[in-house]
């Protein structure tokens, strides 16, 4: 099965020391590799202001990862352990590859097409290695 | 000629009825400019930003980008008042709900 690619944010209470982060994340990357994942990036954002209060409080610690792994249980079981953590109050999983999928078609179909449409056009392109020659001994 | 001044017609009776009244007769409909009718004013057609940028993909996880296409309330703006293309409109409300989610946009403001 093809692997899959995931984004996870979770937030953390702003009071949450920095040990303690680091040990949420060990924690994750552990339960990752245990069920056949892999954390590829682990950001941290830090505090920031949130959009609205969540459990009264109007900051978090950001975290931000990348994820690959090619079934669903890992992220079920990341998803658990958020759950029962304490210092952890928000969290979110979206999954991407398909995503980026659709955008390398895109990205490659744009290409073709700008390189279909020169052909066009003979002047410009006629134009453009004249220029670099007279360009280039000056430089 | 005469055929395709009655196919106008039918066409301008159709959007007459939508939008319920002899102001939105032919021509006074928003984009392109107005070929006849009163209303003679030419509006400036809005370009989706994303398509001048060309985004392949709206990310949910850039508030900044996102925040100009909510209103002050929270809610999403509506095409026809950003002008953003259907595709566009349509990658960038999944991107506003999934930050609304993770608390990098408001589903409503706060008083």
């Amino acid at each position: 099965m093809e692997e899959r690619l995931y984004d996870l944010i979770f937030i953390l209470r702003p009071d949450t020391p920095e040990s303690d982060i680091d040990k949420v994340i060990s924690t994750l990357e552990h339960a990752a590799a245990e069920k056949g994942g892999k954390i590829d990036s682990v950001n941290k954002w830090g505090r920031k202001r949130m959009a609205y209060r969540v459990q009264k409080l109007r900051e978090g610690y950001f975290v931000y990862m990348v994820i690959r792994s090619s079934h669903g249980e890992v992220v079920k079981e990341l998803e658990r352990r958020l759950k029962v953590s304490d210092p952890v109050i928000k969290y979110l999983t979206v999954r991407l590859d398909e995503e980026l999928k659709r955008q390398d078609k895109l990205k490659r179909h744009r290409e073709r097409r700008a390189a279909r449409r020169p052909r066009k056009t003979v002047a410009p392109a006629a134009a453009m290695p004249g220029a670099e020659q007279t360009a280039t001994p000056t430089a | 000629m005469a055929e395709e001044n009655a196919q106008q017609q039918s066409y301008g009776g159709g959007g007459g009825q939508r939008s319920s009244g002899p102001g939105g007769g032919p021509g006074g409909r928003p984009g392109g400019p107005a070929k006849r009718g009163k209303r003679n004013f030419v509006r400036k057609k809005k370009v989706c930003r994303f398509c001048v940028d060309k985004a392949d993909f709206i990310d949910y996880k850039k508030a900044e980008i996102l925040a100009p296409f909510i209103q002050e309330r929270g809610k999403i703006l509506p095409r026809r008042m950003t002008g953003t293309c259907a595709r566009h409109q349509r990658w960038l409300t999944v991107a506003i709900k999934r930050a609304q989610n993770i608390a990098l946009l408001p589903f409503a403001a706060e008083l």
